[in-house]
């Protein structure tokens, strides 16, 4: 009894999300984060389902079964602006960008009526113990033979002030909501100072959403503004592109009050001869209707990010249009390190 | 008697009630076995290169250090006021030679940079 009372409380919580956005795909998802039956998860620990918004490239689909698996039971998939990837349980919601259809199914999943979706990877560890003896013991270092199948964590040169720590590598994305859809980040970080970067994968490309108030409701959020990003977002899906220049005062206002702009350090993230604060600056300017374009200028992510903090990184990384960003990401295979 | 009897009804409601909310819990699913592909850690994806079993600097151990410092200098020196007119120099000698030793972490944290404004 308790149980079904729950379910039916669940059933009429907003529906918890988990988007991993493909091509073009990104102006559904932040439509839907408008949403109120909807809320985005930041992590799919805490969502139920796993939206795959746009095409996915085929090397991110063991990427997509990874995330599938992390979502804990009961767990649905939805398919929106694109076909189920083969080998994922038969979908329960296909091509509808509707807000109203993720609330159905995540009111049938909650009550009991859809069922959760399997596994899809094998229940074993990705990468076992591996040690001499039998649990592990013998080799070498501190713990001996290699735990879990990874090696240890060993110091390397530091690029702040030269106090030789633990490099950590781990590669990021594609769908890790920090960063753009698609962009994946091999990063080697030595506490939180990014020592090199590598792009293995360009982001996804996004038709139609270099608009500059999307681009400022896509930094906001780094920044701890997450109210005042949800009100550019709301002001960029209710202005079509025929009326011109919009009554943007309050915004603008809001923009200012907010410190957003002293809150990004100078100088951080210069590219073309703009830096990050230039290019709020210059959004800002294009959203009002002033005609400005991006400078043109040829360079790599990679060789921005090292020895940046993360918070700054993560920055960076969230501050060019799309199609810049693209191009970024395409100059090369892009082997920054910190020197 | 009373008391033991007392404790012991107070035990059986603590045991009687951890046990129904670990039941009650288990009715929602929660504490379930996690299968071996939730284990792994978040990342978009993305997996690790290198173990997280890591070293990390403390950056703002230089600062506690230093606080430590004056914070036990002025812990001993109100005891040591309260005796000093009775003990004298032996006193004096006393506290000269904790300052020394004390006054060597200071060293330390000037080097560090402690007391560089940034």
């Amino acid at each position: 009894m308790a149980v079904t009372g729950a379910s039916w409380l669940a059933a009429s919580a907003p529906a918890p999300v988990y988007p991993a956005v493909g091509a073009d795909g990104l102006a559904a998802v932040e439509a839907l984060s408008l949403h109120p039956a909807v809320s985005l998860q930041a992590s799919p620990r805490h969502a139920s389902l796993l939206l795959v918004c746009g095409r996915i490239r085929e090397a991110d689909r063991p990427a997509l079964r990874r995330l599938h698996d992390q979502l804990p039971h009961p767990r649905a998939t939805l398919w929106w602006r694109t076909e189920p990837v083969p080998g994922f349980p038969a979908a329960s919601c296909v091509g509808d960008d509707r807000a109203d259809a993720v609330r159905a199914v995540w009111r049938r999943l909650a009550t009991g009526a859809l069922g959760s979706e399997a596994d899809l990877l094998p229940d074993e560890p990705p990468a076992p113990w591996r040690g001499k003896g039998d649990h592990g013991q013998g080799g070498e270092g501190m713990t001996g033979g290699k735990p879990y199948g990874r090696p240890m964590a060993m110091t390397d040169e530091d690029c702040r002030d030269g106090l030789a720590l633990d490099a950590y590598t781990a590669r990021l994305g594609p769908f890790l909501p920090i960063l753009p859809p698609g962009l994946r980040l091999e990063l080697t970080i030595q506490g939180d100072a990014i020592q090199s970067a590598r792009v293995p994968s360009p982001p996804y490309p996004q038709a139609g959403s270099d608009d500059p108030l999307r681009c400022i409701a896509r930094l906001l959020p780094l920044l701890g503004l997450a109210g005042l990003a949800e009100r550019f977002r709301r002001a960029a899906q209710g202005r079509a592109p025929d009326l011109g220049a919009p009554d943007l005062g309050a915004l603008g206002r809001a923009l200012r009050r907010s410190g957003a702009l002293y809150a990004i350090p100078p100088g951080l993230g210069g590219f073309a001869g703009e830096d990050l604060r230039a290019r709020l600056r210059r959004w800002w300017a294009q959203a009002e209707g002033a005609d400005l374009r991006a400078p043109p200028g040829e360079g790599c992510l990679a060789d921005l990010l090292p020895g940046l903090e993360w918070s700054e990184a993560m920055l960076v990384a969230n501050s060019f249009e799309p199609e810049i960003l693209m191009r970024l990401c395409r100059a090369g295979p892009g082997d920054g390190d910190g020197s | 008697m009373a008391d033991i009897a007392g404790i012991a009804i107070a035990g059986i409601a603590a045991l009687a009630i951890g046990l129904a909310l670990q039941g009650f819990g288990s009715g929602f699913g929660f504490g379930a076995a996690t299968s071996e592909p939730q284990k792994v850690p978040f990342l978009g994806g993305g997996d690790p290169v290198s173990h997280a079993w890591q070293r990390y600097h403390a950056r703002y151990y230089p600062m506690t250090l230093l606080f430590i410092a004056f914070e036990m200098e002025m812990m001993f020196m109100y005891p040591w006021a309260v005796v000093f007119l009775e003990e004298g120099m032996k006193a004096m000698v006393e506290m000269g030679m904790f300052l020394a030793i004390l006054s060597v972490g200071i060293l330390y944290g000037w080097r560090e940079g402690v007391f560089r404004w940034q």
